[in-house]
């Protein structure tokens, strides 16, 4: 008598089993964060990353990470695009002082954690990498801790707005670094300076690209909200999946398809963004996958680095918004808010700080360990940061916590 | 300006007859959704820095303020004024990303997501009066006529409501309501009729009736100062005024000043020519004009109270402005009013044009990117 129709035991953990357990995991922990001990949901998905990754019960193996890292990119590509779907150059054209308040706080966010390391005595051009990387705010802390609170106004906009503009700096700032790096290694230099050439401009091209197949496309749809979401989506995706293909940068080619859509969107083909209930699944995945893919390491064994690089960072950034906060239209006391809001390091530091230790071991052995750490550090405690800051300004709606 | 309203409140303070001002509720819009923002309270903190004519106040939601026109004696300088405070809004909005526009109400904001200004009063309002008081999230002009005593006041509150339907026509902007094509030319007097004290003053003779009327409906505790009638038409004894309630803010400044002229010179006409005695019929076809107003505009009957027929409203405004064509010459409002005549020939209507704005573009977000456009005095 057969009963090959039963499964073998033990049967294997299939994607769909993975992606629903993480799901609900996730989700699980997130509200009884919330219900419980008060914190952002986004610190819950984390930490039930942190439980089930490799460090701790190994239930997520890197293998496993490695495996999923194609939802990363997606959710990622999601929040960016939609980053820079709401950066409006208009804005800055009209508010001359906020594009000076913008630069300032990546210049002066990378000036600190880069002075802070020399003054230590690393290298200057390990220490700037470092600065480079560090500079960026984590574009999803901020956009999921507003969506959550449903905040709205003048903190929220420019929390993001600086977000987006030190994600590209960082970016940038790291890729044009890395030649510097090269030339200092005696690699050869021929790829020094083609290496960030592609990778920035493809990743320009792929975002312009798919930015004129969207709004060539929106056009022929017309104006109705349930297409133009599911054209949204696929365009994300569609050029998620090329950036990876092509070894680009999926942060910049999505950031370019977010700003150039809505900045080259002449006749407004496009309508206003909602992701809504959809896009809160990337996001549950996304923090326990990026919670799994924490290290905390560092912290055991140079505390005090990581300490200084986050305290250096945040005083440069307070510094340049404090420096001009007033010329471009914030109320008092909204500036240290803004210093606050953008204190969560980004999550893209991991790729980043990953794929310089990999050109440059040197790099991963002296500050690769610190960085993590401190992303680590603030992907747990800087939902917390940012939360607060919006809701000190008044721009959460206290009827959101519920939601 | 006491709030809790006793018998020094209601004493009237003259002002020169025919004297006019302005008050305009606008809509702040969020840049990159064109949805209603919360930016009233930063925009204010900006333009106390500024100097300027008249005053720009908070209103009972975050997404709204209200500019106040100083005194005027002619529709010209009135007009000039709301110019430069439009433009002094419009730029500190700049810096804010904001977008300010007219309009009686927003094209697709949801009610729900409206939050209040956080003052006394308009906590209390909403503490009173619940979901109506977000659903109050319109966006209306009151237009001021000055008045040498109480007893002119009454009477001018008399004869001007046969021209409510006149006033809610010509000033019409709020076709679209909670996203929806509601068919009326003006849906936001449909948000304003759900209050208990909407309506309408009551029939008294004078000023002294008037205030022994005020004197009961206070002691009684229904009312605790003017503020609480919303009536389509009260005398503001502080100001020295009667003040017209029914209009939407319309889409430009230029139109509120025409606004403002036409009841400037109907003022006029009555108070210095006393061509009719009130009348109760006036108040018998008041609903009546008033839905057909809302619903149909210019193209809408009403009955004439005192022939007692039906008449388009178009063809009574056009009538009207011939018949105070002279008063309004003497005040510098010809112009104004010619215009005004113009627009009802043309069958032109703010509502209309946001109709069309719609048929063209297809969304209506980009009706209230429009609207913002056109505010701005840059279309």
């Amino acid at each position: 008598m057969g009963l090959s129709f039963l499964p073998q035991l033990p049967f294997a953990l299939s994607a769909p089993i993975m992606i629903g357990a993480l799901l609900a995991a996730g989700l699980l922990a997130g509200e009884a964060a919330n219900r419980y001990l008060a914190l952002p949901r986004i610190t819950g998905y984390a930490l039930a990353g942190v439980a089930l990754g490799p460090q701790l019960s190994g239930v997520l193996s890197e293998e496993v990470l490695r495996a999923l890292s194609v939802l990363i990119d997606l959710s990622v590509g999601l929040i960016v695009f939609e980053l820079g779907f709401r950066f409006d150059w208009r804005w800055l054209k009209r508010n001359r002082w906020l594009l000076a308040t913008a630069v300032a706080e990546s210049l002066f966010g990378f000036g600190a954690i880069f002075g802070a390391l020399v003054y230590f005595g690393f290298a200057p051009a390990l220490a700037a990498s470092a600065a480079a990387i560090g500079t960026a705010t984590s574009p999803a802390i901020v956009m999921l801790v507003a969506h959550e609170l449903r905040a709205e106004g003048q903190i929220t906009e420019r929390t993001l707005l600086f977000t987006a503009v030190n994600s590209v700096f960082a970016y940038v700032a790291l890729t044009l670094l890395l030649p510097l790096l090269h030339l200092r290694l005696q690699a050869g230099w021929l790829e020094a300076v083609l290496r960030p050439a592609y990778i920035l401009g493809g990743s320009l091209l792929a975002g312009v690209a798919a930015c004129m197949l969207m709004l060539g496309l929106a056009r022929w749809l017309g104006k109705r909200e349930d297409r133009q979401f599911v054209l949204l989506v696929a365009m994300v995706v569609l050029t998620v999946g090329v950036a990876r293909s092509l070894n680009l940068s999926v942060m910049i080619a999505l950031m370019a398809l977010g700003m150039l859509a809505r900045n080259f969107d002449r006749r407004h083909v496009l309508m206003p963004l909602r992701f809504g209930h959809g896009g809160q699944l990337f996001f549950v995945i996304l923090f326990v996958l990026t919670g799994a893919g924490l290290n905390f390491g560092a912290w055991t064994t140079a505390a005090w680095l990581v300490t200084v690089l986050l305290v250096a960072r945040f005083l440069g950034k307070a510094l340049a918004i404090l420096a001009f906060a007033r010329l471009s239209g914030v109320r008092p006391g909204g500036a240290g808010l803004l210093a606050i809001a953008l204190f969560p390091m980004s999550g893209l530091a991991v790729g980043m700080v990953r794929d310089t230790s990999e050109l440059f071991p040197v790099f991963g052995q002296q500050l690769g360990g610190v960085l993590l750490a401190a992303v680590a550090f603030t992907e747990l405690v800087g939902p917390l940061a940012t939360q607060f800051a919006l809701r000190r300004a008044g721009e959460a709606d206290p009827e959101a916590r519920g939601e | 300006m006491s709030e809790a309203g006793g018998v020094d409140e209601m004493e009237f303070r003259p002002s020169a007859a025919v004297s006019l001002g302005v008050e305009l509720e606008l809509q702040l819009l969020r840049a990159h959704d064109l949805d209603l923002s919360r930016g009233a309270a930063d925009l204010l903190e900006l333009l106390g820095k500024r100097k300027l004519p008249g005053a720009v106040k908070p209103e009972i939601t975050e997404s709204m303020v209200e500019l106040n026109s100083s005194v005027h004696l002619q529709h010209g300088s009135l007009r000039d004024e709301l110019v430069a405070m439009r433009d002094a809004v419009v730029n500190e909005a700049g810096v804010l990303n904001l977008r300010v526009a007219g309009g009686g109400s927003h094209p697709f904001h949801d009610w729900a997501d409206r939050r209040i200004f956080p003052t006394g009063r308009f906590r209390a309002i909403l503490e009173r009066y619940g979901y109506l008081a977000k659903q109050f999230t319109v966006f209306g002009q009151h237009i001021h006529v000055g008045c040498p005593n109480g007893d002119d006041a009454v009477y001018l509150v008399h004869m001007l409501t046969r021209y409510v339907p006149h006033f809610i026509a010509l000033s019409a902007a709020s076709p679209f309501y909670q996203g929806e094509d509601t068919g009326f030319q003006s849906s936001r007097l449909t948000s304003i009729s759900a209050f208990p004290l909407a309506g309408h003053m009551p029939f008294v003779r004078d000023w002294a009736e008037f205030l022994e009327y005020y004197e009961k409906m206070r002691s009684l505790g229904i009312v605790a100062s003017m503020k609480d009638f919303y009536w389509d038409i009260r005398p503001k004894p502080e100001y020295g005024t009667v003040e017209i309630r029914v209009c939407d803010t319309p889409l430009t400044v230029q139109r509120a000043a025409l606004l403002g002229a036409y009841a400037q010179a109907l003022a006029a006409y009555h108070l210095q020519e006393r061509p009719r005695a009130p009348a109760r019929a006036v108040y018998l076809v008041n609903s009546f004009n008033r839905f057909e107003a809302s619903r149909f505009g210019c193209r809408g009957e009403l009955i004439e109270p005192y022939e007692s027929r039906r008449k388009k409203i178009g063809e009574d405004i056009l009538h009207t402005i011939e018949t105070i064509m002279p008063h309004a010459l003497k005040i510098g409002g010809a112009d104004a009013l010619t215009e005004l005549a113009a627009d009802v020939r043309h069958g032109y209507s703010d509502a209309n044009w946001l109709l069309e704005c719609r048929t063209i573009s297809g969304s209506l977000p980009d009706v209230a990117r429009e609207a913002a456009t056109r505010w701005s005095g840059a279309a």
